[in-house]
């Protein structure tokens, strides 16, 4: 179990810049998810870090020594592949037993009959056997060890992959998308799984997905990518609800954020949609954005701080989505709500929505994080 | 829309009744034509050709007699057929696994180069296209004795001292006559087409020359079918070298193909004709060492009008074809299918 | 990154020396065609020969002074003796009888024999047997795929079989039956055994597999007859695998040797490309090697060009058995 730290990474392919100077130090047992849209760039960067690809610019060091001149082979890391990239014609024992017998066994033991008469061949093998049966009950896959891939249905195989990967003592465990090739109720429950997973080897897991929810529930810290770059690292709280980027909160959060026109005049102060909020910034006028998770809005009959129209609602069960069309504005924006609530609420049913200033996250026109802002109005100067 | 537009409601009746029994009809008059001509032109001389191995029918006799196995006693005791079944073998044996295992290898060298490749595969593709007719006739051109190009090369590397004592091997003290082409130097290059140490490989030279192109495509598609990660998964689990990863991954990703392309090189083996008809007819080379099968049935069937026993050699080609295919069968069922 | 290390190095270096080996007698057909009988004979002249003027023997022959013409010369060399005039008058005729050896070789390919009508012969065999293959291969394989009737799981294991069986195999039988009904040396022979190709029926009827349903029974809707349907719905979408089938039927068929000449003795007429240039081989002497080679480049260019042009199509249409 190690360290990884990558420092100023950059790959280019031809003219493109894939990844723009990456800098990520994980620590001894985390569970880092990289997560981001398609293309983003993630799935680079992790086959960078095994040595699958090489990378333009930066360097590698796993558990504290460079190893960007290694190959892939010989960083000691596991991988599991999207498509879990089993060995066909191999049976499952087989194809979790491939990284021992490569590592352990030499060429003349590894050869085909003959390779068992060669000395030492046998201990090792009932060795890398015990190995195997170890981390296939492990993963519950004792009774499919003598089955090949074509015979296993996708979630069998995926456990296979992650035996492949774990019937070693790798440096870190890079997964690439694992979850992405199956149902939906698979993925909840393999989800737990891997987390519990982590939680026993203790070791350092680096996850790429593009899936936010499954980098939500499973990491000690997102690193949400976007264009060749990490926008911000943190654990999922932080993420969700104190995004440095408008980017990350848009990408971050079901249904995704609702995001308003706003800005400040001359003195600072912040109105959203012609209200004055008891907002402020310490700068003069610009033009702003106000972000507002949909939990974080509520109806009310007083004084609303904004005015529209129910267009849309969609009852989950345990709660509601509600899509209100703002009065003066072209954007809908969505409330998350109780369903007894949902009688109010017809469509074309007209509403009063606040919020409580303190939650509204306050970003330039540029997207970057207003941080620095004066909350209570009596700090406002006049 | 007036009644008269519609059509009229007995006509609607029968083209609607029952569409089960209109796509009955209506498939059976469709694939008649290609039923009765397969079994005209396929099936019927497959069974003729039996009937006629145990006779001694010729074309234009009035009658013939059963002469029950004769024919085939003949195969396998006369020594013209024993070497027929020889050259044969010898050919098939031969080419089959050059012409798979450089087809392979070629596949392998181009699906490595980033340029070129394309260039590669048409110019290896060449032969497949050409009629091996004509470019026999080139090659014969080329091995003349006196005149071709390939006796020429060699006496100008006679001539040359330097090539003469580096390829007869003379400067590790052998003597000249130990080595082929130190022979080749005191006596003479040989005559390639007229020595039956040599006739039945030339012979199989020009059938892998020919063949080998159409191996590699197959392989290149077969290579495109395997998974790029499935290479990655190879080098994380460890595999650092070339012939591992290509034992681990690229070898039984190969399966299927390598099962299709040795049976399709072996029934295309089996009928080699073209070469031996434009270079050794009539006789099948020296010494019959080159007197092939579809050569037999040509000469002893069409040439000297011996119906009987042309039609047993047929059969026994056709039993060839069967059991190739039947190990081909048996093996995708029990081996190479995965999924 | 490793543009130019030792492997890839040795690697082109291989595959260059196969690739001459390959193209050896390509060229040496290509350079032979090009060249005169002494080029030839003495081995000079390079690749393309020196192209220097040289007397067309048979021209030569033809045109040799007879008794009679040296009379008639007398009058024009008033005071030489007969040898004399003999030998000028050869001289002359051999003048007149220069050629540059490519026209030479080429023009012999083309008077010596029949090629433009051997040529004509392979492009009437081929396409014949490529359309009836077609038009017996299409209803058959919509049937196979598309409609439901009794006995259709028979006739498709019947198609299965017959994949098996390689027709140069039973030609025998085959000429047997043709030679019976009187049928040898006509086109019909060189067609008739290559119609039914069960290749092709199962080629496209796997084809038509993919094709969806739906799409024949919209058409059913719209009112068409089944026989309508192949012709005008399943032919337009088949048209990429006809093209492949198509490539692959062609070249088999242009370059076959075997058939043609089981089934046609003698009669000129019918030859088709590679029994025309067997039978040059079968006279030629050393005065012919250029022509023959010429013969030889003529059949055999027509497929290499449409294989220049359309490398990626014959490529998959010549190994269309292999992607079964």
């Amino acid at each position: 179990m190690a360290t990884v730290t990558l420092r100023g990474i950059r790959k280019n392919f031809k003219e493109t810049e894939v990844l723009r100077g990456i800098d990520l130090a994980i620590a001894d047992g985390e569970f880092v998810s990289l997560v981001g849209p398609s293309g983003c760039g993630k799935s680079t960067l992790l086959r960078i870090i095994a040595g699958l690809e090489s990378a333009s610019g930066g360097s590698i060091e796993i558990g504290g020594a460079p190893v960007d001149r290694l190959r892939a082979a010989d960083r000691n890391l596991s991988m599991v592949f999207q498509s879990y990239a089993l060995y066909p014609h191999l049976t499952v024992a087989e194809n979790i037993a491939v990284p021992l017998r490569m590592r352990q066994l030499n060429t003349a033991q590894r050869l085909p009959l003959i390779g068992r008469a060669v000395p030492g061949a046998r201990e090792r093998g009932r060795e890398i056997d015990a190995r195997v049966l170890e981390a296939a009950k492990t993963l519950e896959i004792d009774q499919l060890l003598d089955r090949k891939p074509g015979q296993l249905s996708g979630g069998q195989r995926q456990r296979v992959a992650l035996g492949r990967a774990l019937v070693r003592a790798p440096a870190a465990f890079l997964l690439d998308e694992p979850l992405s090739n199956l149902d939906a109720k698979l993925r909840v429950h393999t989800r737990t799984e891997i987390a519990e997973l982590h939680r026993r080897l203790a070791a350092t897991f680096i996850y790429v997905t593009h899936d936010q929810v499954e980098a939500m529930t499973m990491s000690s810290r997102i690193a949400v990518m976007m264009s060749g770059e990490i926008l911000q690292c943190d654990a999922p709280t932080r993420i969700y609800e104190d995004p440095n980027d408008l980017r990350v909160a848009e990408f971050i959060g079901s249904p995704r954020i609702n995001v308003l026109p706003a800005e400040s005049d001359s003195s600072g102060r912040i109105s959203v949609l012609g209200k004055g909020l008891p907002l402020a910034l310490h700068e003069g006028r610009q033009t702003l954005q106000l972000a507002l998770r949909p939990e974080a809005l509520s109806l009310t009959h007083h004084t609303p701080l904004l005015q529209g129209r129910v267009v849309h609602a969609e009852n989950l069960g345990h709660e509601v989505f509600v899509q209100i069309s703002l009065d003066g504005a072209e954007q809908r924006v969505v409330l998350r709500t109780d369903p007894a609530m949902q009688a109010q609420l017809h469509l074309g049913a007209k509403v009063g929505l606040t919020f409580d200033p303190n939650r509204a996250l306050i970003f330039d026109a540029k997207g970057q994080r207003q941080r620095n802002l004066l909350r209570a109005l009596q700090e406002i100067p006049a | 829309m007036s009644v008269a537009d519609l059509p009229s409601s007995a006509a609607m009746r029968r083209a609607t009744a029952d569409p089960d029994r209109r796509q009955a009809s209506a498939g059976w008059l469709m694939s008649a034509p290609a039923l009765a001509l397969m079994l005209t032109i396929l099936i019927a001389p497959v069974l003729l050709a039996l009937m006629l191995s145990f006779t001694d029918y010729s074309l234009g006799n009035p009658s013939f007699n059963w002469v029950g196995w004769d024919n085939y006693e003949r195969i396998f005791t006369r020594s013209t057929y024993t070497k027929m079944l020889s050259a044969t073998f010898t050919y098939v044996i031969t080419v089959v696994p050059l012409s798979v295992g450089l087809g392979l290898g070629a596949a392998l060298l181009i699906q490595s180069l980033t340029r070129g490749a394309a260039i590669y595969k048409a110019v290896y593709f060449l032969p497949v296209m050409a009629t091996l007719l004509a470019m026999t006739i080139v090659w014969q051109l080329m091995l003349h004795p006196s005149i071709g190009v390939i006796n020429r090369g060699l006496e100008g590397l006679c001539a040359m001292p330097f090539t003469r004592g580096l390829l007869s091997l003379s400067f590790l003290g052998l003597s000249p006559e130990a080595t082929w082409f130190g022979r080749v130097c005191t006596e003479g290059a040989p005559l390639w087409l007229g020595d039956r140490d040599y006739a039945i490989w030339v012979v199989c030279f020009i059938g892998i020359w020919q063949g080998f192109g159409f191996n590699m495509v197959l392989y290149l598609a077969g290579l495109t079918g395997v998974s790029r990660e499935l290479y990655a998964a190879a080098e994380m689990d460890g595999a650092r070298s070339y012939w591992e990863r290509f034992r681990l991954v690229t070898w039984p990703a190969l399966g299927p193909t390598t099962v299709f392309v040795v049976t399709i090189t072996c029934i295309r083996a089996f009928q080699a004709f073209d070469t031996v008809e434009a270079l050794f007819s009539p006789g099948g080379g020296p010494g019959k060492s080159v007197y092939v099968m579809m050569f037999a049935i040509y000469e002893k069937g069409v040439t000297q009008n011996l119906m009987g026993i042309g039609a047993a050699i047929t059969v026994l080609f056709l039993i060839f074809v069967m059991i190739l295919t039947l190990i081909q069968h048996w093996i995708t069922e029990r081996k190479v299918h995965y999924t | 990154m490793t543009r130019f290390s030792p492997s890839l190095i040795i690697r082109h270096f291989i595959l260059m020396i196969g690739a001459a080996v390959v193209l050896a007698p390509f060229v040496v057909m290509l350079s032979y065609s090009l060249k005169s009988p002494a080029e030839i004979e003495r081995g000079t002249g390079g690749l393309f020969g020196a192209q220097e003027m040289m007397v067309d023997p048979k021209c030569a022959l033809r045109n040799a002074p007879r008794r009679g013409d040296i009379e008639t010369a007398r009058t024009r060399f008033p005071d030489r003796d007969d040898s004399t005039i003999q030998t000028l008058l050869t001289e002359e005729a051999n003048a007149a009888c220069e050629v540059r050896p490519v026209v030479f070789n080429y023009r012999s390919a083309f008077q010596d024999a029949p090629l433009l009508r051997y040529l004509l012969n392979g492009v009437i065999v081929t396409a014949s047997i490529f359309l009836l293959q077609v038009l017996i291969a299409l209803p058959a394989a919509y049937a196979l795929s598309k409609l439901k009737f009794w006995g259709r799981e028979a006739v498709f294991g019947l198609v299965l079989f017959c994949l098996l069986i390689p027709v140069h195999a039973i030609a025998l039988p085959l000429y047997l039956g043709l030679a019976k009904i009187g049928l040898t040396n006509t086109y019909a022979a060189l067609v008739v055994p290559w119609i039914v190709s069960a290749f092709g029926i199962f080629l496209m009827r796997q084809f038509f597999m993919t094709v969806p349903d739906d799409l024949v029974d919209a058409a059913r809707m719209d009112g068409m007859t089944e026989f309508a349907i192949v012709w005008r719905v399943m032919l337009p979408t088949a048209v990429p695998a006809l093209l492949a089938f198509a490539i692959f039927s062609v070249v088999a068929h242009w370059n076959d040797y075997f058939w043609p000449r089981i089934v046609v003795t003698g009669d000129r007429s019918l030859f088709t490309p590679p029994l025309g240039l067997r039978e040059f081989q079968a006279g030629a002497d050393g005065n012919l090697y250029g022509p023959m080679m010429a013969t030889a480049t003529v059949i055999v260019i027509p497929l290499i060009v449409a294989f220049m042009l359309a490398q990626r199509r014959f490529i998959e249409g010549i190994t269309l058995s292999g992607m079964k």
